[in-house]
């Protein structure tokens, strides 16, 4: 999809901002910058299906932060201020996101030109501290007690209570973006889909999308039913693996038995497809790298078939547990309203009563064609996080077989020439398994790569987690946790 | 009442899924399913086509044109299974590894030349003695998850490591091994050096996945993510990216015997 680019200047941004979230369809898909002159705010509108970036030139360092006005803005100005050292003014909670204490003040990894002097000075960090009788702190992380991500997360509780939860993420920072750019655009697809392998095929979708839409070209029909495969494969392992996660949180391991070995049966269908477990390397720009067999493509319908059988009744058991239930209903809530303010995406969006889904709205893959049907609810509680997730398996379950019914015939890849055309801007929006994934690549003059952003669902979603444990049990954190399947890596880049 | 139903329902239903955990340890890939490259006796054609090394995204091959024969040269500490190097040579002298035993003790035994045999890691075959089948690993993720979620399906109903005697411990303090995944980026670097510290003597690193053994696409930036050597000292190396769970529990059995050997 092309980009329309507006100039705006940078005190213009809050209100025109809020008139946009206000309207129907408006949406904020992200706020970075370039190399450190500008900012640039990605804003999507849901109903036209459109995407306009609006550039905001910043005289020196500081800016004045859109926080307090628009809620949604807090991590991408974190963030901002680490890569290209821009620093909002009167930010709420200014910390570092991604670089941490061992960085100097003077690393400032995507600005160009002159750089601010930081000093030799290391970064500092201070978490917020709850004061008052009987507040205690749990310190947890950055590495983890199972196998997971490292981040680092401070509750301050009160009993049992927890009254605050500070999420501290960047640990798995490896600098993805800037490598993005230092590379020829045909080995690019190989970082992009290595910054968060759990949504491999989503990040080598949008990465093509947005490739393509450089080129201006969209690829064939055949290409974009195989790319929906992929998405659907992927959502619906990923998806199994968080339910069997939150039904192990809650001890019910009959259950997170069965669909530990579901979700193996999940992953042959995308090994079938594609040759590997994760889908990796498959999607391409230009459309898949090779053709699946006619015999491939029917096993995996016939495999899928099965699976939703067996689904059915492991899910059928999973909720007819009153145990289960009581333990996910009424736990880790988050409001409709702060869903809104904070632009909550994916099933942790829908969860709370927000209807969005990348897949009706922006072209990837064969979705004018197929009918997603979105899964929503208001309840914003754990229960309703796994319902509509349940919804959207056995929905997904269901493209499958339709994709493989209804696959067109013709050519599955183009070819582009070396060179990617100059001074562009492409963005792909596609709807992973987590949520709204975005990559907005501009191209120079010279025809290279000079920015390659990517905002990961979890970016908008982590500040969920914390709203959500807030006044609830400590032993409630890993369900809450796992039911919003937020990615770190993902995050970090 | 209702509660005896619903668990009568659940046992037979775990029942009638019979053992679902394969008998075979570490087979060969399926047909069609991507490993590693290898390398056969056929002959390259030299730096005249080269196709490979300029494809491969990592940097991964060289070709050297010797007298007679040209020497392709692979480091699979470098590799990512991308597959493009063995979907272009026109030779067939890189061809799919279907091999599921790729872990090696040493890192340039990752190194693969077709002017050199391969160092064949031979037959594992379990720990030394009957009290030292056991194996403790704490595991410290810095990549892109991918790896994590392959030693979790390790941990699962099809691979079980668990029947093997491995078993994944939440602290440092008892660990016989511990398992990096992921190129380690500075701000982990701290971390994985005081888990280590913590861990008692004799203790293994498993550096799993290509990231960890050598930064994989990551290397050489200014996150200084280049993979867990340089940190702690790594023992045992696993390559892909990520690698299969057969892969991975070919690997904790050689720690095993790494294991046996030292205590
Ligand atoms: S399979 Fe490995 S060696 Fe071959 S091109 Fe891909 S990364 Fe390079
Ligand atoms: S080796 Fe591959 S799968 Fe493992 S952490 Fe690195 S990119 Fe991810």
């Amino acid at each position: 999809m092309k980009v329309d680019s507006v100039e705006i200047s940078v005190d213009a941004r809050a209100n025109k901002l809020r008139a946009l979230l206000n309207d129907d369809g408006g949406r904020l898909g992200l706020i970075t910058s370039i190399d450190g002159q500008q900012l640039v705010t990605l804003v999507l509108n849901t109903t036209a299906g459109t995407a306009s970036a609006w550039t905001s030139r910043v005289d020196g360092d500081t800016y004045h932060s859109l926080s307090t006005v628009i809620p949604q803005s807090h991590w991408y100005e974190r963030t901002v201020w680490d890569l290209f050292g821009l620093k909002p003014k009167s930010h709420p909670r200014l910390k570092h996101n991604l670089l941490h204490e061992p960085y100097s003040a003077s690393v400032i990894p995507l600005r160009t030109g002159a750089i601010a002097p930081g000093g030799d000075n290391h970064r500092q960090y201070h978490h917020l501290e709850v004061k008052g009788d009987g507040v205690y702190e749990i310190p947890v992380g950055p590495i983890h007690a199972g196998i997971i991500e490292p981040g680092h997360f401070r509750f301050s509780c009160l009993g049992e209570i927890i009254l605050n939860l500070e999420i501290r993420l960047g640990y798995v920072h490896r600098g993805i973006e800037k490598r993005l750019t230092e590379v020829s655009w045909r080995k690019a697809r190989f970082i992009a889909e290595s910054a968060a392998s759990d949504s491999g095929a989503a990040y080598a979708l949008a990465h093509a999308v947005a490739i393509e839409s450089i080129f201006g070209v969209e690829p064939s029909l055949r290409a974009d039913y195989l790319r929906s495969l992929t998405l659907e494969i992927e959502r619906v392992a990923m998806h199994i693996a968080d339910l069997g996660g939150i039904a192990g949180d809650i001890g019910f391991l009959a259950i997170a038995s069965s669909m530990a070995r579901l979700r193996g049966d999940a992953l042959a269908l995308g090994e079938l497809l594609t040759g590997s477990r994760f889908q990796r390397f498959f999607v391409c720009p230009g459309g898949v790298v090779h053709d699946p067999s006619p015999k491939s493509l029917l096993q995996i319908r016939t495999r899928a078939i099965k699976l939703r059988k067996d689904l059915v009744s492991v899910i059928d058991m999973f909720l007819s547990n009153q145990v289960a239930c009581d333990r996910m209903q009424r736990v880790g809530r988050v409001s409709n309203k702060l869903a809104a303010d904070f632009g909550l995406v994916g099933v942790a969006g829908r969860a709370s009563g927000i209807k969005y889904d990348a897949r009706m709205h922006f072209h990837h893959g064969a979705y004018l064609e197929l009918n997603p049907k979105v899964a929503w609810t208001e309840q914003g509680d754990v229960f309703a996080r796994v319902r509509v997730r349940i919804d959207e398996l056995a929905r997904s379950l269901e493209l499958i077989d339709e994709i493989l019914e209804r696959l067109p015939s013709g050519s599955s890849l183009l070819d582009f020439p070396d060179r990617l055309p100059s001074n562009q801007i492409g963005v792909g929006i596609v709807e992973a398994h987590r949520g709204e994934l975005i990559h907005l690549v501009f191209t120079n003059a010279e025809g290279h790569v000079s920015r390659y952003a990517i905002k990961d669902p979890s970016v908008n979603n982590w500040t969920a987690l914390a709203i959500a444990v807030r006044n609830n049990l400590v032993a409630d954190f890993p369900l809450c946790n796992k039911s919003f399947s937020l990615s770190y890596s993902g995050h970090d880049l | 009442m209702i509660y005896e139903v619903n668990v009568i329902r659940l046992l037979s239903y775990l029942v009638s899924k019979g053992v679902v955990t394969s008998s075979q340890l570490s087979p060969p890939l399926q047909e069609g399913v991507r490993g590693l490259p290898s390398l056969t006796n056929s002959d390259c054609i030299g730096i005249e086509c080269a196709q490979c090394e300029q494809a491969c995204p990592t940097s991964a091959i060289q070709i050297e044109q010797q007298a007679e024969h040209a020497n392709v040269r692979i480091d699979l500490g470098n590799c990512i299974a991308c597959g493009l190097c063995t979907s272009i040579c026109p030779t067939a002298t890189i061809v799919n590894n279907p091999s599921t035993r790729t872990a090696q003790s040493e890192r340039e035994h990752l190194i693969i030349q077709t002017s050199l045999p391969p160092v064949n890691t031979g037959a594992v075959s379990g720990g030394g003695g009957i009290f030292r089948r056991s194996m403790a690993v704490r595991v410290v993720s810095t990549g892109c998850s991918a790896c994590d979620l392959e030693i979790g399906a390790s941990g699962n109903p099809i691979f079980d490591m668990e029947r093997f005697g491995v078993s994944v411990v939440a602290s440092p303090r008892f660990a016989d091994a511990l398992v990096v995944t992921g190129p380690v980026p500075k701000a982990m670097h701290e971390p994985l050096r005081t888990c280590y510290e913590a861990m008692a003597d004799p203790r293994l690193v498993i550096a799993l996945g290509t990231c960890a053994i050598s930064g994989g696409v990551h290397k050489n930036g200014y996150t200084e993510a280049n993979g867990a050597n340089g940190i702690v000292p790594v023992d045992l190396y696993v390559p892909g990216c990520p690698p299969h769970p057969w892969s991975i529990l070919f690997a904790l059995q050689m720690a095993m015997q790494l294991k046996a050997r030292r205590s």
